[in-house]
Order: structure tokens, then C-alpha cells, then sequence
């Protein structure tokens, strides 16, 4: 009896693993860092993503097809990257990937991707991503092109400052972003005074900032990751060195201002590619849904998460098959209004008109600034 | 231009104070039993993290004042890391001494990968906030700035660096330690207790370097899981440099190496005209050693080779 009742479980078992899958309902995958330092950040893309598609099964799916989300960890790790993107191409049913979330994450992993000929839509920030050549790629949010130029443009018209130092981690991401935050920083008019390398896990920035104080720049633009960012501000506040701080979208995060201290974080600048969930009524109306459904707000990323999740649904809805190649021929030439704003690509798969916004901390707060 | 050097020196006094203080450990260690302790950064991570335990534990009970509270906490974190650290002694090593030295070694290893990923899993991978327990208020001095932090960490650092020298140079307890360093053999069949020795360097010596952990979180602001990996090497690197067994040395090994960074970040860039940046910092850190080394093996304060000492570091 009781043999049997182990056997008649694992049978329900075996079933309800499979049964989510039926042969006809739509297979869509999404990976980011799920744990890890990074959780936060990843688990509200994938947060987001799943709101729109429990949304679009309400309403009886696509074309009368339910779509089942697979979210899998990537750990903010190219090596674990490769490792689920090989996964997603093996399993015939998924006909589509929302991922990755880094940049360092996607670029190993769209070789595999492109191979299996998986219709890919990016979060990563990357310009470089888009420029490899691979065709089965989109990008909705905006590239670090965008976000270097944004608060360049803003400190010199809006502030007028003229002198600025960069520091950056001599890691691809904030070398590049500090290279284009330069070119444009002197395009308006300002000078680069010096440009200053440290090592990806420094803690201790005091004696640079002590020679960065000599020169006495208007503005300090750090391309860096956290701590790094928060450690950089509060012994830069600590010295007294009080120019403009400016950094990019991997602070915006609440630890940036506990670990600064909000005093000293005050008036720094931080770039982010969405806006705030209290800017537009749709967005309002994401939060309360979001908060409904998983009994939280909704994290830094989750409206990303919607919106990629918008596109992936509009070139499913669009494709004549319902397999990688009926998606990958819409895939470039979708144009849906998302909850970020209206989408269309241009050759490279980059959108023609993301957004970046662009913060304030005030009050232990990040607050939008109005362009 | 001095204002400049005087404010640099501030900053090296202060991480070298930390350096210093991690650095006793490892050449504590060495000394007494030759042994290259690698879970001893971990020691280092693991004291703020116990100090904000039972600090926010003391809070949550109610608390007395609060700096009744930190006094507690970092007391009892110095006795918990440094009972730890005779745990480790007593299970993960002592078991392994008769197998040569590489067995306890790779034995350190595995520990530092244990306690690693065990505040990895039980607290979480992401760096922590770390409130300081002196408010860091600057204070202009000699040109400078100063943060009373740092002014906090150098006495701190220089006072149980005095109280560890009065402690081994004028104690009972103390001569077991100089004993059981000098000679093994000799002191065991003298009638010295060795292990009480081994065990007591086992307590001060972590408990020492939570200590400097504390010191560093409450400098930064932050504490991670990984915080002991880089600084346990870089105090590894100014026991060396200060001459490996060297109680002494290795004070002075964590000033140097604390100078030879700060001042190599600060001048540098300047002296180069800008071809060579900040980043060349730990190259210039570490260059350094390898001179040290080459024209003073021993290190700067190493102990005199004599007969015995060879024959020990001929079968390491």
C-alpha cells in the first residue's frame, strides 16, 4: 500500500513538471542574476516579465496559446551564462530569450544564441553588444552611449561647469562609459583636467582623492561598479572635495545612499534608463499590479522586465509559426508602445528612441530631474 | 606640496596601522609552528560581522549606553574570533602536524573557503552597510585633513600593538610564545607547555586581526563576504616584507606597505607626468617586496639565520 502510494506520487510528480508545457502552449526563456550580489536587479526583470505574461494568459494568451515563462539563474556569471543559454537552445520548445541582464553575460552567450537561431531580446547596456553583428538580437533600453552623454550634456548647458576628472575601474564597462562621457563633456565646451584607472575591487580611494583635490575639478565622473561608487563618494565628502559626483546606472540602488551616508550623498548624479513608478499613470498602475501579485514593490528593473516582455509577446503575436525562425522573422521589424514608450529598432536591432533618465539624490532620495 | 605629503601620510598611517595589525597574526603564527596560516584574512572578515551581531543583538535586548554596547561587542568579538581561530588550530591542524608542512597548509586553505562561503550563504554575498563606532567627524590638522576614524584606528592599532609587545616581551605567557618560536624541541624538553603556546598564538592572533576588521569596516563603511581575500594577501605581503616571524617586522611591514601604497598612488601619476597611473599601485607594492627580498631575504627584520632555523627552512 504504501509502495504504492510512493509510485502513484512520483507519478503525479513526474506529471505536474511536465504538464506546464503543453504541445501547444508558447515557450519563452529569461535569464538574469537571480542570486548572487546582483539579485535584486536581476530578480525584478524577471519579476516584471512575469506580470506582463500572466497578464497576456488572462487574457487567453497569444492566439489562443498560453505563454509559459522559464526564468533561469545566470549569477551575474559569463561562465553560468553560456551554460543556460546552451540550455535554452537544446530544448526545442523555447522559442525565445529574455537576457541577458550584464553586459559581460551577453556577450559570450550571443554566439550561442545566434547559432541555434534564438530571437533574442537584450537588457544589457553594452554599445558594443549590438555592433558584433549577430541578427537574431533586439535592444529596447537604452546603450551606454546614451547614458555617458545624458549628464555630460546636463553639467555643462543646465550647471555650466567647465572642469571635470574621471575615474574609472579599467573594466569594459567603465572605462567605456567614462570614454564617452569625456568626448562629450568636452563637445559642450568643458575641459577633462585628468583621467584616473583604479582596481575593480579598491576600497581605499584617499590618497587619489587627495591628489584629485589639487586639481580642484567642477565635476568627478566615476565609471565604476558598487561599492565602489558609494566607497568613492564618502571619502571624497570625508576629504572635503565637494565637485559634482556623477556615476552611472549600477548605483542607483538604495545601498549607494545608505553607504554614503545621505549627507554626504546629497546632490550626487546618478543616470538610469527607466523612470520612476510614480512618473506616468500607466506606471502607477504597473506598481499596484506588481505589488498585487507579489506582494512587494516593484524593483529597479521590473518595468524593463514588462517592457522586454511587451516586445518578446508583439513579434510572437506577429510570427506565421509559432517557432524561433516565425519569431526571428518579426523580431527586428516589431514596433509595439510599451510601458517605457513606443519601440521600433533600427538596423542594429538598437531602439531609435530610448529614454535615459537622469537622478538626483535629495533628501536620502533619488529624485528625477525634469529635462 | 607638504600639505599634500602631510595628508598623504595620514591616510598611509592609517591603512598601514590595519595592515600591521593582520600582519601579527600571520607572522605570529609562523613563527611558532612555521606554518603559512591562509584562513587568517577570514578572521579578519569574520570580526565585523560578529561585532555587528551582538552589537544589534545588545540593541535589541534593550541595550545599555551605546558605547557601553560597541565597548561589549568588540570585546566579545576579539574572544569569539579568537576561540574560533583555537578551534581551528585544534581540529583542522594539530591533527595534520605530523604530516608535513604542506598537509596543515592546504588545511588552511579549505578553511578560508569554509568561513568564506558560510557568511556567504547564512548573511548574504552583497556588501553591508557597516555604521562607524566613533562618528567620522574631520578635523583639520597639520595641514590636512583628519577623520577622527582614523585617528580612532591608529590609537586603537597602536595600543594593542604596544600592549602585544608588553604582553610577549614581559609575561610568563609571553616567554612560552618567544620560547616554543625560537626552538621547539628545545623549550618542549624544557618543560614548556608547546601547545598552550601553539593555542595561545591560535587566540591572539585572530582575535587581532577581527580587530583590525573592525577597525577597516568602520573605516569604509562596508563589510563583504570576500573583504579578507585581497587584505589577508596584502598583510601576508608586509609580514614578509617586515620579515616573516618578526613580531616587530610585522608592524613595521604594514606601515611600509600602508606608505609604499598611498605614497605610490599619490606621486606616482605626478612623477611619471601621468604615464603611469594609480592603478600601477599594487605593482609598485609588490616590486618593492621582490627588492626587499632579493637583497634581504629574511626580510627587513627577519630573525638572523642561525644553524638551526636553516635546517627547519630547508625541509619547508
Amino acid at each position: 500500500m504504501t509502495r504504492n502510494r510512493v509510485l502513484l506520487s512520483a507519478a503525479l510528480l513526474l506529471a505536474s513538471s511536465v504538464l506546464p508545457a503543453m504541445a501547444d502552449d508558447i515557450v519563452l526563456g529569461g535569464s538574469a542574476p537571480m542570486s548572487g550580489a546582483q539579485a535584486e536587479f536581476g530578480q525584478s526583470q524577471i519579476d516584471g516579465a512575469q506580470l506582463y505574461f500572466d497578464q497576456l494568459n488572462e487574457k487567453g494568451g497569444i492566439k489562443g496559446n498560453k505563454v509559459v515563462f522559464r526564468p533561469l539563474d545566470d549569477r551575474a556569471d559569463p561562465r553560468q551564462g553560456t551554460l543556460v543559454a546552451q540550455q535554452f537552445c537544446d530544448d526545442s520548445a523555447v522559442i525565445g530569450v529574455i537576457g541577458h541582464m550584464n553586459s559581460g553575460v551577453t556577450m559570450p552567450a550571443l554566439d550561442i544564441y545566434s547559432e541555434c537561431g534564438m530571437p533574442q531580446v537584450v537588457p544589457a547596456t553594452n554599445p558594443e553588444l549590438m555592433r558584433m553583428g549577430f541578427k537574431t538580437v533586439v535592444r529596447p533600453v537604452a546603450n551606454d552611449f546614451v547614458q555617458g552623454a545624458l549628464p555630460a550634456k546636463y553639467v555643462t548647458e543646465k550647471l555650466g561647469l567647465k572642469t571635470a576628472v574621471l575615474v574609472h575601474d579599467k573594466t569594459v564597462f567603465g572605462q567605456g562609459i567614462a570614454g564617452v562621457f569625456k568626448d562629450n563633456f568636452e563637445a559642450g565646451g568643458g575641459k577633462v583636467s585628468g583621467t584616473h584607472g583604479t582596481n575593480p575591487e579598491d576600497v581605499d580611494f584617499s590618497a587619489l582623492i587627495a591628489s584629485i583635490k589639487l586639481e580642484n575639478p567642477d565635476v568627478v565622473y566615476m565609471g565604476a561598479g558598487m561599492p565602489q561608487l558609494a566607497l568613492f563618494l564618502k571619502q571624497m565628502r570625508e576629504q572635503g572635495l565637494k565637485a559634482q559626483f556623477i556615476g552611472p546606472d549600477i548605483g542607483f540602488t538604495v545601498d549607494f545612499i545608505t553607504q554614503v551616508g545621505a549627507a554626504s550623498a546629497e546632490g550626487a548624479l546618478m543616470t538610469f534608463q527607466l523612470p520612476p513608478y510614480d512618473s506616468s499613470p500607466e506606471l502607477k498602475d504597473f506598481s499596484e499590479r506588481h505589488q498585487a501579485r507579489f506582494g512587494r514593490a516593484p524593483g529597479p528593473y521590473a518595468s524593463l522586465g514588462f517592457a522586454n516582455a511587451q516586445v518578446m509577446a508583439a513579434a510572437v503575436e506577429k510570427a506565421e509559426m509559432l517557432d524561433r525562425e516565425g519569431v526571428l522573422a518579426q523580431l527586428h521589424g516589431v514596433t509595439v508602445d510599451t510601458l517605457l514608450g513606443p519601440v521600433a529598432f533600427d538596423e542594429n536591432g538598437e531602439n531609435t528612441t530610448a529614454p535615459m533618465y537622469l537622478y538626483v539624490v535629495k533628501d536620502g532620495k533619488f529624485e528625477l530631474i525634469k529635462q | 606640496m607638504f600639505d599634500y605629503f602631510l595628508q598623504q601620510l595620514i591616510f598611509a598611517l592609517a591603512i598601514g596601522a590595519i595592515y600591521g595589525l593582520i600582519a601579527l597574526g600571520y607572522t605570529m603564527v609562523y613563527g611558532v609552528m612555521r606554518l603559512i596560516n591562509f584562513a587568517h584574512g577570514e578572521f579578519f572578515m569574520l570580526g565585523p560581522y560578529v561585532y555587528t551581531f551582538i552589537f544589534s543583538g545588545l540593541v535589541g535586548l534593550g541595550g545599555l549606553a551605546p558605547v557601553l554596547d560597541s565597548a561589549i561587542a568588540i570585546v566579545a568579538s576579539f574572544v569569539i574570533i579568537g576561540l574560533l581561530g583555537v578551534a581551528i588550530e585544534r581540529f583542522a591542524y594539530r591533527p595534520l602536524r605530523a604530516y608535513g608542512r604542506l598537509a596543515p597548509m592546504l588545511s588552511a586553505l579549505g578553511m578560508s573557503i569554509v568561513l568564506q562561503s558560510a557568511v556567504r550563504v547564512t548573511v548574504g554575498p552583497q556588501p553591508v552597510h557597516f555604521p562607524a563606532i566613533v562618528p567620522s567627524t574631520p578635523v583639520a590638522a597639520l595641514g590636512g585633513m583628519v577623520t577622527t576614524v582614523q585617528l580612532g584606528i591608529l590609537a586603537a592599532a597602536v595600543l594593542l600593538m604596544v600592549g602585544l609587545t608588553l604582553f610577549v616581551n614581559g609575561t610568563r605567557l609571553g616567554i612560552w610564545i618567544r620560547a616554543a618560536s625560537e626552538s621547539w624541541t628545545t623549550s618542549s624538553l624544557l618543560g614548556i607547555r608547546v601547545n598552550r603556546a601553539v593555542s595561545l598564538v591560535f587566540f591572539i592572533g585572530p582575535g587581532l586581526g577581527a580587530m583590525a576588521g573592525i577597525m577597516y569596516a568602520s573605516y569604509y563603511g562596508i563589510m563583504q563576504p570576500t573583504m579578507g581575500s585581497v587584505i589577508g594577501l596584502k598583510a601576508f605581503t608586509a609580514a614578509i616584507l617586515g620579515g616573516i616571524g618578526s613580531i616587530p617586522g610585522a608592524m613595521l611591514g604594514g606601515f611600509l606597505l600602508g606608505a609604499i601604497e598611498t605614497f605610490g598612488t599619490a606621486f606616482l601619476p605626478i612623477l611619471s607626468g601621468g604615464l603611469i597611473g594609480t592603478e600601477y599601485r599594487d605593482v609598485f607594492a609588490f616590486a618593492v617586496l621582490i627588492l626587499v627580498l632579493l637583497f634581504k631575504p629574511a626580510g627587513l627584520l627577519g630573525e638572523t639565520v642561525s644553524e638551526e632555523t636553516t635546517v627547519a627552512k630547508k625541509d619547508y
